[in-house]
Parts: C-alpha cells; structure tokens; sequence
C-alpha cells in the first residue's frame, strides 16, 4: 500500500504582527488517508492556504500536531510536494533544468537524472520544450512543468493551492483530467486547495468545506461517483449534482452569513 | 521576447539606425561649419575636423591609449572593489536581521553623499598615487551596487525559495542555488550603474591630482589653453565610456538570456 498519511489535530495558527494577532486557523482535525484525493474549499481568506503551507512545513504551527505516516511534521521535506498558484518555476532554469532540480538536491547521478526527468515531461505532454525557459511558456505549461517538477522527486503527498486558478476554463478541465490520470497511475495523496466548488467535487474523493475565518473543520462531503466514466456523464449525473449541491449550499452559509441571521 | 531577434541585424535595423544619426550629423555639420567661419573663438571651441586630426595623432602616437589605459584600470579596479563588497554586503543585509540592522542606516546616509567631495580628504590620506583614486572609485561604486543587490536579494519571491526548499535545498545551499540566481539581474543592474559612476570619479580625480590618465591631459590642454587637446580628449573617455558600457550591457545579455 502507498504511504503519505496526513494526521492533522488540533491545529491552531495564529499570525503575529507588533502588537496584533490574527487568528487564522481554529482547532482544526483531519485526516487524510494514503491515497485520498481531498480537495479543501472555503471562503477567501478562511485558511485554506495556511492549512496547506502549515502541512508542507514552511509555516510553523502555533498549536496542535500534524504529522505523515507518524512522523512528525518539522519544516519542509521531500515527502510533500507543493504545486503553487503561480508556479513558482526557477526562471533562470529550463524546462529540463526545473524538472530535475530535485533529483540534482537528492543525488541522482545525471544520467539517471534526465532520463527520469524526461519521464514527466513526456507525461506531461511537454516534449520538444526541453530546452526552453518558463518565460517562453504559456500558463498552462508552466503549470504543467511545475507539475513534472512536483512529480519528479517523487513525493508521497501533492500538496496543490489553486494550481489551476488563473487558467481559462478549457485549459482546466484539461489538467484535472490530466491530474487525475496521475493521481490513478502514481497512487499519490492529494491535497488539493480550490475556492471552485465544481473543481472540487469533480476531482475529489472527498471534499472539506472550512469555515470562515478563523478557519475550521465545517462539513465534510463523500464524494462518491463512477470515475470510469467520462466527464460529461459524471458531470449530468444526478448523484453528482447532489453531491456538488450539497457542497455549493454549504460554502454558501459561509459566504453570506447575514442570511443565516 | 525571442533571443534570436535581438542577435540579428537586418536592413530595417540598419536603416533605422540610420535614421536616428542624422541629427547628430547636422549637429556636428553646423559646427564644423560656425567655426570654420570663424564665428566663435577658436578657444572656446575649434572645428570638429582639427579636433578629430589631433585625437588621431594622439591615438597613433600612444598618448590616448597609454593615458586610457591608466584611466580604465584605476576606474575597472576600484569597481571591481566595489562589486564585491557590495554583493557580499547587499546579500547580508537584505537576508541576515543582524547585518541589515547594522548596514541599513549606513547605506541610507551614505548613498546620496556625493562621493567628489571627499577627494581633498583622500589627498590628505592616501596622497595622489593610484590607491587614493582606487579607493575613492570603490567607495563610491560600492553604494549603487549594494543598494540594488540588497533590493534585488530582499524581493526574491518567497515562493521560489519554499519550492527549492520543499526539493531539499539546504539554508547553506539555498544563497548559491536559488538566491542569487534569482537576483542576479538586480546585481548586475547595479554594476551597470556603478560603472559609469567609476569612470566620473576616476577622471574627475585625475584632473584634480594629476598622475597621468585622460583627466590629467584633459586639464592639461585648460592650463596650455590648448583646447583641442582638451576637446580629443573628451573624445576618448566619451569612447571609452561608450565601449565598457556595451560590453556590460553583452555580459548581462548573455548570463541573463532566461528574462
């Protein structure tokens, strides 16, 4: 069985400035098994990144534990992968110099290095722009060569913040089906940070809905659909359109919450 | 923005280049032409064409390229000072609290002083020889090098370095690997500032305190009133100047091809 189980309890982050204190996450519990695509939605400003920052280590907890496969989570590790919004490629590398920066840390020797390298480029429908900088991309390349470069060292967890946030919506539909062919084949846990209620429940096996700031655990949501078929049938399905209700009403209690009143 | 295209040199560009000079010629016409009529003093400025005839013979026989070369080393050395300082200074500042809170403030204040205004206490100091030029070029180039490495290392976007260190980038490895690469255009921004500023302060003071190099020979044509040694002269540093300039500007093309 693959590894990359999240334990997250009591988790508390609190910002400090001078004299003021943001509390941006509230006694939050999860649980992410080996192998779950979890997709976490919420109100802007809820957390959700925190969250994923404080699970891949660059961000310290204020309170609580987290911790994968029972080990303890101290700083960042090559046991998580982080695909950012903005790609965050190494501009001054090429698209085979980014892929394998990884490898280059962990001590693959070279030949070893691109051959491997070269695995997730193809993957990633990426061949012939080897040797090309991120500048020379599209958006969507560059999210697809973060990608290959997340995918390369081979990390248990894909720790994933909007990755496909600023793209055109064919272009995402594109990637999530591109994603989840990954997600099958490579047996990965997934954490995937979304504010698009249908991204969520498409791509998920389950979804969280957190609350609004400071952010917590608020629902949870079993996604459960035949994911043999193609999109279009999962989509006009009736239990998906449930499920995807269920979620959308939610998040809605979060975002207008005078209406609750 | 393709690199080919900036490599290449057609007839459009050549036109256009071209173009761009024929006001410079009809600026350089009307003088020839005034003074040729005898319709400013010969002092204050003889014709393009006498100036252009001693700024060969002083090519030829050495004189420029021996006092240019006197005058780009004291300006490429003290630079070269500057550099180094000001990198090694710029990165702790802007990634170490201790370093930024002792160099800040002295980066602050010591940024607009106008670094000439030191030359008659360097006179005092190190005398008139090459080390007071040197040093005085280092001093003044340093800040416009630590300035920009400093902005440029600060701004290095926080992502870049959680992504190198999510691969397991070292904080030892994380200065040669992700941080200076990435702020290497903002270092080079600053040499390309510095340098102009180190030929300004080299001549300036060689004009002042002698010991050979352009500015000595170009205050030497004032005290002879020999004003077309003065005018050639200007010729070689605008030259020089022009030259270093441009081969700066090919450095940063070539290490800088991914922006």
């Amino acid at each position: 069985m693959v590894e990359g189980h999240v334990t997250i309890s009591n988790l508390e982050k609190v910002y400090e400035s001078g004299a003021e204190r943001t509390k941006a996450i509230d006694d939050l519990s999860l649980e992410v098994p080996s192998g779950e695509f979890l997709s976490v939605v919420g109100p802007s400003g809820c957390g959700k990144s925190t969250l994923l920052y404080l699970v891949a280590g660059f961000l310290e907890a204020s309170s609580g534990t987290m911790a994968v496969d029972d080990q303890s989570i101290n700083g960042p590790g090559t046991d998580r992968g982080v695909v950012f919004q903005d790609y965050a490629l190494f501009p001054w590398r090429t698209v085979m110099g980014n892929v394998t920066y990884g490898l280059e840390q962990n001590g693959v020797a070279k030949e070893e290095r691109r051959s491997r390298a070269q695995r997730f480029i193809d993957m990633m429908d990426l061949d012939g722009f080897e040797d090309k900088y991120p500048k020379e991309l599209s958006g969507g390349m560059k999210q697809r060569v973060a990608l290959a470069r997340t995918l390369a060292y081979d990390p248990k967890i894909l720790l994933m913040d909007e990755p496909f946030g600023a793209l055109d919506q064919p272009l995402r539909e594109l990637l999530q089906d591109h994603l989840l062919d990954i997600w099958r084949d490579l047996e990965k846990t997934v954490m995937f940070i979304t504010h698009d209620v249908e991204e969520a429940v498409y791509l998920s096996e389950r979804v969280m809905i957190m609350t609004r700031h400071p952010g917590t655990k608020k629902a949870s949501v079993e996604i459960d659909v035949d994911r043999s078929q193609d999109r279009e049938d999962i989509i006009m399905s009736d239990e998906y359109t449930d499920m995807k209700n269920q979620v959308w009403q939610s998040l809605r209690e979060e975002t207008q919450p005078e209406k609750q009143l | 923005m393709d690199v080919s295209n900036k490599l290449s040199f057609d007839r459009t560009d050549a036109v256009n280049a071209g173009k761009s000079v024929y006001s410079l010629i009809i600026v350089l016409l009307i003088w020839e032409i005034v003074t040729q009529l005898g319709m400013i003093h010969y002092y204050f400025l003889p014709p393009l064409s006498d100036i252009l005839v001693r700024f060969f013979e002083m090519t030829v026989d050495g004189t420029l390229i021996y006092h240019g070369y006197l005058t780009v080393r004291r300006a490429l050395v003290g630079l070269v000072i500057a550099c180094t300082l000001g990198i090694v200074i710029g990165v702790l500042t802007a990634r170490n609290r201790i370093a930024s809170w002792f160099f800040d403030p002295i980066i602050e204040v010591g940024y607009p002083v106008p670094v000439i205004a030191l030359v008659p206490v360097f006179l005092f100091w190190f005398g008139t020889g090459d080390l007071s030029k040197i040093v005085l070029v280092a001093i003044g180039c340093f800040w416009p090098v630590a300035i920009n490495v400093r902005n440029a290392t600060r701004d290095v976007d926080e992502n870049l370095i959680w992504s190198a260190r999510m691969m397991g980038t070292s904080d030892r490895q994380l200065l040669r690997r992700v941080i200076v690469p990435a702020s290497a255009p903002g270092i080079i921004s600053g040499i390309q500032i510095a340098l102009p500023i180190s030929l300004i302060i080299t001549f300036v003071f060689e004009m002042v305190a002698g010991g050979g190099g352009l500015g000595h020979i170009e205050i030497q044509g004032v005290r002879t009133f020999d004003s077309v040694q003065v005018y050639a002269t200007l010729i070689a540093i605008m030259i020089l100047g022009f030259a270093l300039d441009r081969g700066l500007r090919q450095v940063r093309f070539r290490l800088l091809n991914w922006t």
